[in-house]
């Protein structure tokens, strides 16, 4: 038993603090809005324009066999829907995620072009994206790791809103693609989620050493403590009544003798 | 009574209640910590296969599928296996077309589910089962994929892939160790409904059991920094 206690503890100088944290972060999860952190406050829905295969004109795309031979080799091509404008994305490359390394172009389906994802365009399609009071404040390329969304392994536009919640907008930089909005509110949660996965180096994973390291030594912790208990329930100390008596014996023990004698 | 003595008290009998949650916790959190989550999500049980088309067996245009089809929507053209397919969406229903031929190739049928499950699945294991899910989708399915077929495979924590009828992509996979995982989440935010950590449950357990932490810092502070007292007439 005295083993059972040591071990509790110096487990519980070494875990103390990150338990709390744990705690005060999950009780945080508990009562966070959970509508409000998902970052999505000023993100406007939309409904992607039907494809529309001919134009004005009545000139149609060309053909994807055409393109298919004059990019890179693709696994596939899709017909998708940039502001309203039709483009073919070419995938080189497939990641077995979106948010993992994607090779991809950017087609115009009438031209034929390549087209590059520029400043211009990004704000674009975070504009139409976003029902917020703010304006666009700055728009940066950024390559990963991207600190707001951790996992994202492509490079992006972030284009930032300048309004109450600071809102960020992600665009994948080679498709256009709208990745996720993000804002004070988000980030807030985030902070709590680092705390509680002790993701102290921004991996936006809870696969680290440490959180390993701690989550055994807590154990330990636990379950010395778990035997504990049951040991002190079989010795008896968790007797109610017993622990009153013996709580009124020692009051009355420590009243002075000279305050009796007054008496 | 002194802040030592108040702790020791709280700390004794809230861990009396709430021990178990404390046992819960840590060891559902310590199986979600250790298998890395990659693992867990079942990465490693498939390829992904980088196929380039074959511009050369490419013989139907996109004017033909139009023509055809001219509601058709979200259209792509890509590998199945190694052959071209149109995939498209067609009066809300999924389509898929050789590209060579024209021909339709959906829904798949059951030896085509299983060659395309050999060619995805990254190991070398016989198939154990395989059915094809219409109606209801499994817990582990959202519904959206149906209909599908689920592929088991006779291996190590039981792999499972599923892959849509429609699209012949592997919509989902699923071994042990994941389903293990989904349980012990539930476990974790001490949900039995929902899987949603807003639960009133939660929130009397995190609350109490941060004071019970609280106090068990206490007494750690006093045991250990301050060591007040010897141990030889501690109580505990």
């Amino acid at each position: 038993m005295r083993f059972i206690k040591l071990i509790h503890k110096w487990t519980s100088l070494f875990v103390g603090i990150q338990l709390l944290l744990w705690l005060v972060s999950g009780f945080y999860f508990n009562i966070m809005d959970h509508d409000k952190v998902r970052g999505n406050q000023y993100r406007a829905k939309i409904k992607p324009a039907p494809e529309v295969y001919f134009n004005m004109n009545n000139a149609s795309f060309i053909d994807p066999k055409t393109i298919l031979a004059e990019f890179d080799k693709s696994q596939s091509l899709k017909i998708i829907s940039v502001l309203d404008k039709p483009y073919y994305l070419l995938t080189h490359q497939t990641g077995l995620y979106r948010h993992f390394y994607n090779n991809q172009t950017l087609v115009n389906a009438y031209s034929g072009e390549e087209v590059v994802v520029d400043q211009n365009m990004a704000s674009k399609i975070a504009n139409i994206s976003y029902n917020g009071p703010g304006k666009i404040q700055s728009v940066t390329l950024q390559k990963p790791p991207i600190e707001d969304i951790p996992k994202e392994k492509n490079t992006v536009w972030q284009i930032n809103f300048k309004d109450n919640v600071n809102t960020s907008v992600y665009v994948n930089a080679n498709s256009g693609r709208l990745i996720k909005h993000s804002d004070d509110d988000k980030r807030f949660a985030d902070f709590f989620f680092m705390l509680h996965f002790m993701d102290y180096a921004s991996e936006g994973s809870f696969n680290n050493w440490q959180i390993i390291l701690f989550s055994i030594i807590t154990l330990w912790l636990v379950l010395s403590g778990f035997i504990w208990t049951v040991e002190l329930g079989f010795k008896g100390h968790y007797k109610f009544s017993l622990s009153i008596r013996k709580n009124r014996k020692q009051r009355i023990s420590e009243v002075p003798l000279s305050a009796v004698d007054k008496k | 009574m002194t802040l030592l003595k108040i702790s020791r008290k709280l700390h004794k009998w809230l861990m009396l209640f709430l021990g178990i949650q404390f046992v819960i916790w840590s060891v559902t959190g310590a199986y979600m910590v250790i298998f890395d989550i990659d693992y867990i999500h079942g990465d490693s049980l498939v390829i992904q296969h980088q196929t380039p088309i074959d511009v050369n067996k490419v013989n139907i245009s996109l004017n033909d599928v139009i023509k055809k089809y001219p509601d058709a929507q979200n259209i792509e053209l890509a590998v199945l296996i190694d052959l071209p397919v149109y995939r498209f969406k067609n009066e809300h229903m999924d389509m898929m077309l050789n590209a060579s031929s024209g021909e339709v190739i959906s829904p798949i049928n059951e030896v085509m589910a299983v060659k395309l499950a050999k060619h995805y699945y990254s190991a070398d294991d016989d198939i154990s089962e395989i059915e094809l899910l219409t109606d209801k989708a499994p817990f582990e399915l959202s519904k959206r994929h149906l209909p599908a077929y689920r592929i088991n495979f006779e291996a190590f924590a039981s792999p499972s892939l599923y892959i849509n009828a429609y699209s012949g992509k592997v919509v989902t996979k699923r071994h042990e160790f994941w389903r293990l995982f989904d349980w012990m989440f539930r476990f974790h935010i001490a949900d039995y409904q929902d899987g949603e950590p807003d639960n009133l449950l939660l929130f009397l357990l995190s609350i109490l059991g941060l004071f019970a932490a609280l106090t068990g810092l206490v007494l750690t502070y006093y045991r250990v920094i301050k060591n007040k007292r010897k141990r030889s007439n501690a109580i505990y």
